[in-house]
C-alpha cells in the first residue's frame, strides 16, 4: 500500500512541479541564447554591452531568478501544504479510512517531499551549468577538481572523498529531519480545537528555540565553540578533526531528531486524531 | 451475526463528553438509522467505527476486530465533509478508489455516474455541491464492503437523485453487509430503514426496529423522533 500512495502523492503534486520545472528550463534556455547572441562575453569582459540588449538580458536574468525562487519555495510550501491539506482538512476524511497504516502515510509524503527537495536543487544545479556552458573549458574543470583532491589530501590527511560523503550524509538526514520537523509540529497543532495552524506555527518555534539551545549546551560540552579559533591559528589538522567531529555529531543528532519527530508525529496521529 | 459492536465506549472531547457509554450490537443484513438532532453524537459514532478517531474508553470492534486496516478494508465511510480533493477528475478518483479498495467494482460506479448526468471527464471544482456529494456517494456505494457507514448522505441532493441513491443503497448492498445512516432528514429514509437507533446528548436513548416502533407506539418513525425530541 506505500507503493500506492507514494503513486498517487507523486501523482497530485508532478501537476504542481513539472510546468514549474518546464518554466525553469525554458527560462534557462532563453537567458543562455540571450547571452550567447548578445553578449557572449559577458562573464569575461567588461567591454560595455548594447543598451536593448542589456534590457533583454536583465528582464530575462530577473525572470531566471524568480523562477529559482519560486522553485524552491513552492517545493517548500508543498511540503507543508500537502501534509497538512491532504489529511488534517476534510481530505484527511478519506485518507484516514483507506486501508493503510497510519505509519504508511506519513512515511509517503515524506519520501515524495524528499524526491521534489533533490529533483529542485537538481534541476537548479543543471540550469547553472547550463547558463555558465562555454565560461570554463571542460579540462580546466577537472584539472581544479584532481588538484583540490591533492591539496586536501597534503593540507589534512585525510581524502577529499570521505569530507564530501559526510556532508552529503549531513545534509540528507538534516533535510528529512527538517521535514519532519514541520510534520510534527503540524501533528501538535491538531492537538488543539481551535487556532490549529497558529498552534503549529508556535509548536515550530518552540521546537526551534528548543534545538538551538541544546545545540550550543552541545557545543560548549564538545568544546566546538572555539574552532574559529583553532582556524586562526593554522593549526590544519586539528582544524579538521574538529569539523569531522562537527559534521559527524550534527549528523548524529539529526538522526536522533528524525526518529523523535516521526515517532510523535505518528502516535499524535494514530491516538490524538480529531479532524475539524 | 454481528458486524459492528460497542462496549461501555465513550469518547470526550477535552471535558466535553461526546458519547457515554454506548452498548450496542449491530446485524448484518439490515439498513439501520443513526438519528439524533444535531450534536447529539450521531457522527462521533460513525468515526469511531471507521478508525478516524480513537475511543477514550470502552471498546468497539467491527466484525470482532479492532479499527485498524483490516476493519478501514471492510468499511465503505461516506463522511460528512466532501473529502475529495477538488482538482481531481471524476475518472482519477475511480482510479484511486479502485487502486485501494479491491471490492470496489468500476462498472457500477461508472453507470451510476451515468444514471445521475455526471460526466466522468469533469473535475469536482466545477461542480455544485449537490453534484459533489452525488459522486462521492456514488464512489461510497460502488464498493462491497461490509459494512456502510454513510454520514448524512442525502442532506444536499435533490429530491429525485434523492429517490435513485436510496434505491442504489437498497439494491446494492450484499445480504451480509449491513448499512448504518446518520440523518435527520427522517421522513426520507424511513422507508427503507429496517432498524433504528435514538441518540442524545451522546446517550442511546432507543434502540428498536421500525416495524416495532409502528405497532406499538402506532406512530411513524419521523412521528416518534419529534415526540422524543421534542424541544
Amino acid at each position: 500500500m506505500l507503493g500506492k500512495l507514494i503513486k498517487h502523492e507523486t501523482r497530485a503534486t508532478s501537476r504542481i512541479f513539472l510546468p514549474l520545472y518546464g518554466a525553469l528550463l525554458i527560462l534557462t534556455i532563453f537567458t543562455k541564447l540571450a547571452l550567447a547572441f548578445g553578449a557572449p562575453d559577458f562573464f569575461t569582459d567588461n567591454v560595455a554591452t548594447n543598451p536593448i540588449i542589456e534590457v533583454v538580458l536583465g528582464i530575462s536574468f530577473t525572470l531566471y531568478f524568480i523562477a529559482v525562487v519560486a522553485l524552491s519555495v513552492m517545493t517548500l510550501v508543498m511540503i507543508i501544504q500537502r501534509f497538512y491539506k491532504n489529511l488534517f482538512t476534510d481530505e484527511g476524511y478519506l485518507m484516514f479510512s483507506l486501508p493503510v497504516k497510519t505509519w504508511e502515510l506519513v512515511l509517503s509524503k515524506l519520501i515524495v517531499g524528499l524526491i521534489w527537495s533533490a529533483v529542485c536543487t537538481l534541476m537548479i544545479v543543471i540550469s547553472f551549468f547550463i547558463l555558465s556552458l562555454g565560461s570554463f573549458s571542460m579540462m580546466d574543470l577537472t584539472q581544479g577538481i584532481s588538484l583540490a583532491y591533492t591539496e586536501f589530501y597534503s593540507t589534512f590527511g585525510t581524502s577529499l572523498n570521505v569530507f564530501i560523503f559526510e556532508t552529503m550524509m549531513l545534509i540528507v538526514v538534516s533535510t528529512i529531519s527538517s521535514i519532519l520537523m514541520i510534520y510534527v509540529s503540524i501533528a501538535i497543532g491538531q492537538l488543539f480545537n481551535q487556532h490549529r495552524i497558529v498552534a503549529s506555527f508556535g509548536a515550530y518555534i518552540v521546537i526551534t528555540i528548543a534545538l538551538q539551545i541544546i545545540g550550543s549546551i552541545l557545543m560548549a560540552i564538545f568544546a566546538l565553540g572555539n574552532l574559529d579559533i583553532v582556524i586562526s591559528q593554522g593549526n590544519d589538522g586539528e582544524a579538521m578533526q574538529m569539523i569531522h567531529l562537527l559534521i559527524n555529531g550534527s549528523t548524529l543528532c539529526n538522526v536522533a531528531l528524525c526518529i523523535g519527530f516521526y515517532l510523535a508525529t505518528q502516535y499524535i496521529m494514530k491516538n490524538r486524531l480529531n479532524l475539524e | 451475526m454481528t458486524i459492528l459492536s460497542t462496549k461501555n465506549l465513550t469518547k470526550s472531547y477535552g471535558k466535553k463528553t461526546a458519547l457515554s457509554q454506548i452498548n450496542m450490537d449491530i446485524p448484518r443484513g439490515r439498513i439501520i438509522g443513526l438519528l439524533g438532532p444535531n450534536g447529539s453524537g450521531k457522527s462521533t459514532l460513525i468515526k469511531l467505527a471507521a478508525g478516524l478517531l480513537v475511543p477514550t474508553s470502552g471498546e468497539i470492534t467491527i466484525d470482532g476486530l479492532a479499527p485498524g486496516v483490516d476493519t478501514k478494508a471492510k468499511i465503505s465511510y461516506l463522511s460528512e465533509r466532501s473529502y475529495l480533493s477538488d482538482w481531481m477528475r471524476v475518472i482519477e478518483i475511480i482510479a484511486f478508489f479502485e487502486d485501494f479498495y479491491p471490492d470496489f467494482n468500476r462498472i457500477k460506479a461508472e453507470n451510476m455516474l451515468k444514471d445521475l448526468n455526471i460526466n466522468p471527464d469533469d473535475r469536482l471544482k466545477t461542480m455544485s455541491k449537490g453534484t459533489k456529494e452525488k459522486v462521492q456517494l456514488i464512489l461510497v456505494m460502488s464498493r462491497q464492503a461490509q459494512l456502510y457507514l454513510l454520514d448524512e448522505p442525502i442532506g444536499g441532493v435533490d429530491p429525485a437523485a434523492r429517490d435513485y441513491i436510496l434505491n442504489t443503497i437498497i439494491t446494492n448492498y450484499k445480504e451480509d453487509a449491513a448499512v448504518i445512516i446518520s440523518t435527520h432528514l427522517i421522513a426520507d429514509i424511513e422507508q427503507i430503514l429496517d432498524d433504528i437507533i435514538f441518540i442524545n446528548q451522546g446517550e442511546l436513548v432507543l434502540s428498536s426496529s421500525v416495524d416495532e416502533i409502528r405497532e406499538t407506539h402506532n406512530k411513524s418513525v419521523d412521528g416518534l423522533f419529534r415526540e422524543v425530541f421534542k424541544c
